[in-house]
């Protein structure tokens, strides 16, 4: 696009950022606008910072942080265990050839159809056995049976780009096969294990059905079911759920601008080249 | 597919392949494929979500109910649109916004994340700003609409022949940094020189793009493709806030359909066989899906 | 290629994660005492949450033997997830429903009947608690009775006249609107199904209308077309914010800017306390008759409660005189399982309490009278017939003709 005119592109980006910004934005000043403005023929297009307090409220009153610590338990737990389980697979699809390859490929493929909606009841009974139901621990593992299939395939292939001479110098060495894994290949698909983090961690801090069902104290609650708590409610002021909103929002996105630098680059080395 | 290949594995024992795919087995054997099976069952069984346990067999039941209403055929419908417009736009803006971003420009690096930090909101939050936006009387959605010079008095998301639209627009606001992420990165593998030279001989962006850069990201284009369609198909949380199907069935696409026979009718046979054949028609997809890709991958090569 | 810098990272969460994983769970404190959970909607509720939560924690202080901790769950998703916990083998011990899941979970034997603990002959139930019992049998007692009136906002009101008539009500709301103010305000987004449903019961029922006579479905009776007829007037007639959810046109309410909402006596309670300078009156809804619809929620033990005693303890607890009148004057405008006269104090303070409590003899459960259990199959069916009236201009006669049709041939599967 470098041949389109440099304004035309300039103020196609500005638009672009425009697009994506506004929902933040405007979750941002709704939550800084109080309700009897709220409810105005012209909105309001500014923060109203002397509205601020609604964000101390939100701790005071409702138990968001309680909320925050459980959503990142999950996606961290998710993430972690994501990852754990995925490394060596993505390693033995993407260097062996053996017998069920191709079946175990289709089945990671496949398990992206399944609708949380369908397993919910399957797990909830699966959680009562091993008595972990309403754990944190049960989200977790629920989570990651979503999120490992997706890990696997792009670190897939990160391991491709990984050329094979690199192992054979350690293999020589007397390196076992694990240990090859972990100390040689590791290290050099950091950035697409970045990228995997990302995804794995987002669908753990978002996960709203499996949280919603298979967890009821409310001490274990997570952000996406308390703030959805808040939809269709009594009376509950408009600018406290966008408060709290943002307090749900915040975290994710200071995550991902914390790991974005190694997104592209992981996205590049990783298996969505196909 | 047989063990044994030629390259110099002859070092790694035969067993170790299933050694290191065996975390993956189990674990997604006990947490999706034996629950999967038993909603296989399920969908041919009459079964209460209040009493699980107790099945009748039903046979086929479930499923020649579904495909005798026109409810359910609608649903098929919303769903396909739903589908194929998130592929067509998330991956549309997407394009468009990677090669705008591809570009060097002075701030390039601050608008790459900006433009993709609508991926990391989590859909319930989403949907309450969406919510908030559409509402009929202080949404900032009529306001624009009005100051433009419509007639806007209607929350789209209560609209029938709008709110598959106003979905619409909240879920590729939601995705297409995804897609945009990811197509930045086939980018990087579009040979500068080709480029280049490309553009001495005279040839002009359309052409360059369709001559060089298209090629290049093609095949991620397409594994994109299939990754939003699957999950188009599965999504959930944003619908069921936004509008939980309706109105008039609307945006009733199959998982929420699925959602609420299990769950609001408590008729689990029927829910899942709903599921099931969710799940047939995301297969089909891939079938396809590779088959275009095969013969694509071939003439791209 | 430097190595990964986030490993660190990831080890510390995965610590954390596994330290933190075993104490989540709400384990029974020491000193022998058995902790039982109890679950409603109304503990999410803005103010009457936090009073209902204090009512709780006087009976974990009366006692050391039992710790009873509340969870508060959404409206909109509170049956899926109970019955999801309960047909897997879990969920809380005691439960606060709503009539139409209370209906479903009785023929399931999901919860437990009340015979064995609570007699009713050592208790002074009101009338409605008699919708509790299903072949003589109880399996509930009335958490919460609402009644629904109408509500009205009298600065609101040009020349503070009162609608007495539907007529007068659309006259009056339409007089009301403009300049930034709404009329009326009701539901009527499938997004809010079950409050959908409770608005347009009201206007049903007081047109005369029932969805069932007990043995068949009136889905097209005259009565019930008028009903249907009549919210559909409202609906176009300019006086009320469309698609506007509950939530918001409340607030709306509260803030001064709806004039009227026919609404139940748990939100007049929160107004109350949480909008002391709103100067609310009630009146009974304007319609041809005084039936409306009757929010009964009772409290239930749940069947696959390890904690039978314990639970029917609190239960018992609960229906105490004292207990009683705490949880009615939390409650608002409603009433409790046990016949509570109001102070002639809170008459006086709150005029609109009688008019809620004269509304009593007139109310009716929002359900499908012979067909209880299968109620929401039909509220679905309805629901979508009116929604075909409301947005698909589809005469109110052919809308429930069709849904009469489609109903009895869901009801003979």
């Amino acid at each position: 696009m470098t041949a389109l005119p440099t304004p035309l592109r300039i103020s196609a980006v500005v638009l672009l950022l425009a697009l994506a910004g506004f929902p933040f934005y405007w979750m941002f000043v709704t939550s800084l606008t109080p309700s009897s403005d709220l409810f105005a023929s012209t909105p309001n297009f500014l923060p109203k910072w002397g509205e601020a307090g609604v964000y101390r409220e939100a701790f005071e009153k409702i138990p968001v942080a309680t909320w925050l610590l459980n959503s990142l338990i999950v996606a961290g737990g998710t993430t972690f265990l994501s990852l754990a389980i995925a490394l060596f697979p993505a390693y033995a699809l993407s260097r062996f050839k053996f017998t069920g390859k191709g079946v175990i490929g289709l089945s990671l493929f496949a398990t992206q159809m399944l609708p949380e909606a369908m397993l919910v009841v399957p797990l909830y009974a699966l959680f009562g056995q091993l008595k972990i139901l309403n754990t944190l621990t049960a989200l977790i593992l629920a989570n990651t049976a979503f999120t490992v299939p997706v890990v696997v395939w792009i670190l897939k292939g990160a391991i491709d780009g990984v050329p094979e001479e690199i192992e054979e110098a350690a293999r020589i060495d007397g390196c076992s096969q694990a240990g090859l894994v972990w100390c040689i290949v590791l290290p050099l698909i950091a950035p697409t294990l970045a990228a995997a983090a990302v995804i794995a961690f987002f669908h753990g801090w978002n996960e709203y059905v499996f949280a919603q069902t298979l967890v009821s104290s409310e001490s274990l609650r997570t952000a996406s079911v308390g703030l959805a708590g808040f939809v269709g409610e009594l009376s509950t002021p408009i600018h406290t759920v966008m408060s709290i909103a943002m307090i749900y929002t915040v975290p994710a996105i200071i995550f991902y601008l914390f790991v974005q630098k190694y997104v592209v680059s992981g996205m590049t080395a990783g298996g969505v080249k196909g | 597919m047989s063990a044994g290949d030629p390259q110099g594995k002859s070092l790694v024992p035969r067993w170790t392949p299933y050694a290191f795919m065996a975390p993956v087995f189990f674990y997604l054997l006990f947490l999706d494929f034996i629950p999967l099976l038993n909603e296989l069952y399920l969908s041919f069984t009459s079964t209460s979500l209040l009493t699980p346990a107790n099945h009748i067999w039903v046979g086929l039941d479930n499923y020649r109910e579904l495909f005798r209403n026109a409810d359910f055929l609608h649903s098929i419908w919303i769903t396909a649109i739903y589908t194929i417009a998130c592929v067509v736009f998330a991956i549309g803006i997407g394009l468009i916004a990677a090669l705008l971003l591809d570009a060097p420009f002075r701030g390039r690096a601050v608008a790459r994340v900006l433009v993709t930090l609508p991926w990391a909101a989590p859909p319930v939050a989403v949907a309450l700003i969406f919510t908030w936006i559409y509402n009929a009387q202080y949404g900032v959605f009529n306001y624009v609409q009005k100051l433009m010079g419509f007639d806007a008095f209607e929350n789209w998301l209560d609209t029938p022949n709008r709110a598959l639209i106003a979905i619409l627009i909240a879920t590729i606001w939601q995705i297409f940094p995804f897609s945009s992420v990811v197509i930045l990165a086939a980018l990087q593998g579009v040979p500068r020189e080709l480029r280049e030279s490309a553009a001495i001989d005279g040839a002009g962006p359309w052409a360059i793009f369709k001559a060089v850069v298209w090629p290049t990201i093609l095949p991620t284009v397409m594994i994109l493709a299939l990754f939003v369609t699957i999950w188009s198909l599965r999504r959930f949380d944003l619908i069921w806030l936004l509008t939980q199907g309706g109105p008039i069935g609307a945006t009733n696409t199959l998982v929420i359909d699925l959602y609420r026979r299990a769950f609001v009718y408590r008729d689990l046979g029927a829910g899942a066989s709903v599921g099931m054949i969710g799940l047939s028609i995301a297969l089909a997809v891939t079938m396809v899906h590779y088959r275009l890709s095969r013969r694509f991958g071939a003439a791209g090569a | 290629m430097k190595l990964f810098p986030r490993r660190s990272t990831l080890a510390a969460i995965a610590l954390a994660a596994a330290g933190l994983l075993p104490s989540g769970a709400p384990i029974a404190l020491a000193q022998g005492k058995t902790t039982i959970t109890f679950a409603g909607v109304t503990f999410t509720e803005a103010g009457r949450g936090d009073r209902l939560r204090s009512w709780v924690d006087k009976y974990n202080k009366s006692q050391d033997k039992i710790e009873v901790q509340t969870i508060g769950l959404p409206f909109a998703t509170f049956a899926n997830t109970m019955f999801t916990q309960m047909g897997g083998g879990g969920g809380p011990d005691i439960i606060r429903f709503d009539t139409i899941d209370f209906y479903a979970a009785v023929p399931a034997g999901r919860v437990l009947p009340f015979d064995d603990y609570i007699k009713d002959s050592d208790y002074k139930f009101s009338a409605p608690n008699d919708y509790l019992k299903v072949n003589g049998k109880r399996y509930g007692v009335a958490f919460e009775i609402s009644n629904y009136v109408m509500m009205y906002n009298p600065a609101l009101l040009k020349d503070g006249k009162v609608p007495a008539t539907f007529d007068e009500l659309l006259a009056i709301a339409k007089s009301a609107s403009g300049g930034g103010n709404f009329g009326y305000a009701y539901r009527a987004t499938m997004a809010e199904r079950n409050g959908f449903w409770q608005d347009l019961c009201n206007f049903v029922f007081g047109f005369g209308g029932r969805w069932g006579d007990g043995t068949n479905l009136t889905l097209n009776s005259p009565k019930v077309i008028e009903g249907v007829a009549a919210y559909k007037r409202m609906y176009d007639s300019g006086a009320i914010p469309r698609g506007a959810d509950a939530a918001t046109y409340r607030r709306m309410f509260w803030e001064g800017k709806v004039a009227i909402e026919i609404d139940n006596g748990g939100v007049a309670g929160i107004f109350n306390q949480q909008a002391p300078n709103l100067q609310f009156l009630a009146a009974p809804s304007p319609f041809p008759t005084r039936a409306q619809g009757l929010i009964l929620a009772p409290l239930t033990v749940n069947a696959n409660t390890k904690n039978k005693d314990a639970a029917f303890a609190f239960v018992k607890w609960a229906l105490q005189p004292e207990n009683q009148k705490d949880l009615q004057d939390i409650l608002g405008a409603s009433s409790v399982a046990t016949v509570v006269p109001r102070s002639a104090d809170d008459l006086a303070k709150k005029p609109w309490l009688k008019i809620y409590d004269d509304q009593t003899p007139n109310a009716v459960p929002q359900l499908v009278a012979g067909f209880e259990v299968r109620t929401p199959e039909l509220q679905q069916i309805i629901i979508e017939q009116v929604l075909k009236v409301l947005q698909g201009g589809m005469d109110p006669k052919k809308a429930m003709d069709e849904a009469q049709e489609l109903a009895v041939a869901k009801m003979k599967k």
